[in-house]
């Protein structure tokens, strides 16, 4: 089967630094993959580049078969590629509904009240749905994570990228963005999940890429990848 | 209709009606005053739209101004064009120009981007100076009025109709999806990126479009004026535009309006105070920026929307 997003010797250089080096990824729809590895280890650069934020400078990135590196990240987008950022991107000063009816106005012939309807379902399922008239950054940490989830949501993604989604949050809505991502893939959404929580992302995901100065050191089921060696040694630098 | 629909509907007819019999309550002099401020209030507005709402900070408004003044008084004056086409065509290459200056600007934010502008402004200023043979240089460039005969009537009105519509147009605008777009970019464009906004075209489209109100203001009030000088595209000239949209509320099209209209009025009626009253405005302007970051008439909306709020809650409370 034709992978649903893949990378192909990919490679980013900021001057003298290689930040991601030859990295070789490739993502199955319906897939839940999680993406670890020490700070500095180029997951985010990888999910940037994946996602047209960053342009390689070297390598390709394929989307359904089809060339897509240095595309624009709005093209990613009306690709049905949705992501999340490290640090909660929002826009601040617009309501939560007018966040979800950004995505949902982006697409090609959208009507509002389509979006909005669209929106108001996305924000019951992520239990914003009562705050919907409020501004974006009067949310709390964990509001605001959700919110940033919804928007992606809106461009009803085959593919979710999530980039730290369990960073600086409570174990209890740990444990409801665990269920949360649980139910989305069920419906057949495909994840990629960035995070340093070990425990939540073995909870949710069955694959473990693992990345290292750059380049990636381990691909493989959770059990066997948390033995390996090598990821080990990178962990506690043993 | 709410309570505060129903006030913004009585205040924009209130203000309707005032700005109609205005030319029968004052003297000529007073005439071309509110004309000028009908003319600052457009250009102002302008600036809103592409500084409060799509968020990019620019110095270049003016610049447009004079674009659209010098284009359509130079095709009158030199190839005999009507008017309305010569404005037309000032505010064609305005857009166009706004573009090429967005596109330039792809890359800058905030300090960079504000410089780039003030730079693309003393360029054009020093050019119009420079090619005087053709511009009239300091000196100035004399060109075709607008309307025959001594009346400053028909300008008023047509200010006032420009402005308007040029109102109208904007509100639409920031109402539609675009201006929803505008402002995801203005708060963050990596978000709007991600969430499907194509950001290279609205960042385009926000400088075409605030450009082209800005050389249709220009167009209009050079044909008043009847004499173009480099001036009008001075960073002074600039200064005074923000100055009147951050005291008005530069995230609000009719509060930048209003504040343009009130320091243009407030300007000439304090003249006998001579440069003190510089030194005022700009004090009201630091006051603003410090304590009032959307602009007096913004903070003046809030607490009476509030008093609004209130006093419909305790009349729901008393009724219970």
């Amino acid at each position: 089967m034709e992978p649903l997003i893949e990378a192909r010797g990919l490679c980013k250089r900021f001057g003298g630094i290689l930040a991601v080096d030859h990295l070789a990824l490739s993502v199955e729809q319906g897939e839940l993959v999680g993406l670890i590895g020490p700070n500095g280890s180029g997951k985010t650069t990888t999910i940037n580049m994946l996602t047209g934020h960053l342009k390689p400078t070297a390598g390709e990135v394929l989307l359904r078969g089809e060339r897509t590196e240095g595309a624009a990240p709005s093209s990613f987008a009306a690709r049905k590629v949705g992501r999340t950022f490290q640090i909660t991107q929002l826009f601040s000063r617009m309501t939560v509904l007018e966040n979800m009816l950004v995505p949902g106005l982006a697409r090609p012939y959208s009507l509002r009240s389509e979006a909005t309807r669209q929106a108001r379902g996305h924000l019951e399922f992520l239990g914003l749905a009562k705050l919907e008239g409020l501004q974006a950054k009067n949310l709390s940490g964990g509001q605001q994570k959700l919110l940033e989830l919804g928007r992606a949501l809106m461009l009803d993604p085959d593919i979710l990228f999530l980039d730290e989604p369990f960073a600086g949050v409570n174990p209890f809505l740990r444990d409801e963005i665990i269920g949360l991502i649980q139910q989305l893939h069920a419906d057949g959404r495909t994840f990629v999940i960035v995070d340093h929580d070990i425990e939540a992302i073995q909870r949710l995901v069955k694959r473990l890429v693992v990345m290292a100065r750059g380049a990636k050191i381990a691909d493989g089921a959770v059990e066997d990848v948390s033995h390996d060696p090598e990821v080990l040694r990178a962990y506690a630098g043993v | 209709m709410t309570r505060s629909l129903a006030g913004q509907a009585a205040l924009i007819a209130v203000a309707a009606v005032a700005a109609l019999i205005f030319p029968q309550l004052v003297n000529n002099y007073w005439l071309s005053v509110g004309i000028t401020a009908l003319f600052y209030a457009i250009v102002a507005a302008s600036w809103a739209l592409l500084v409060g709402y799509a968020g990019q900070f620019s110095f270049g408004q003016m610049a447009f101004v004079s674009m659209g003044a010098y284009t359509s008084g130079m095709l009158a004056r030199y190839y005999d064009v009507p008017i309305p086409l010569g404005i037309a065509t000032g505010v064609v290459l305005c857009a166009a120009t706004g573009c090429v200056i967005g596109y330039v600007c792809l890359r800058m934010r905030g300090p960079y981007l504000a410089l780039f502008t003030v730079a693309f402004s003393e360029v054009l200023r020093i050019v119009l100076v420079s090619e005087a043979e053709v511009t009239g240089g300091n000196g100035g460039l004399q060109i075709p009025s607008l309307f025959q005969g001594r009346s400053d009537l028909p300008y008023y009105y047509l200010g006032l109709a420009l402005l308007g519509g040029s109102l109208a147009l904007m509100g639409w605008l920031v109402r539609s999806r675009w201006g929803l777009f505008f402002r995801a970019i203005r708060e963050n464009e990596d978000a709007a990126a991600a969430a499907g906004v194509k950001v290279v075209r609205f960042r385009l489209l926000a400088f075409a479009i605030a450009a082209m109100f800005a050389g249709l203001a220009g167009g209009f009030f050079g044909h008043y004026v009847g004499i173009l000088t480099p001036d009008i595209g001075s960073v002074d000239q600039m200064g005074l535009v923000v100055a009147m949209a951050v005291i008005g509320g530069p995230e609000s099209l009719i509060a930048a309006t209003i504040g343009a209209i009130l320091v243009e009025f407030l300007l000439e009626a304090l003249r006998a105070y001579e440069q003190w009253r510089l030194v005022l405005f700009a004090l009201v302007l630091l006051l603003t920026v410090r304590f009032a970051r959307n602009g007096l008439l913004a903070l003046g909306a809030d607490s009476l929307l509030r008093l609004v709020r209130r006093q419909d809650a305790s009349a729901k409370a008393r009724t219970a």
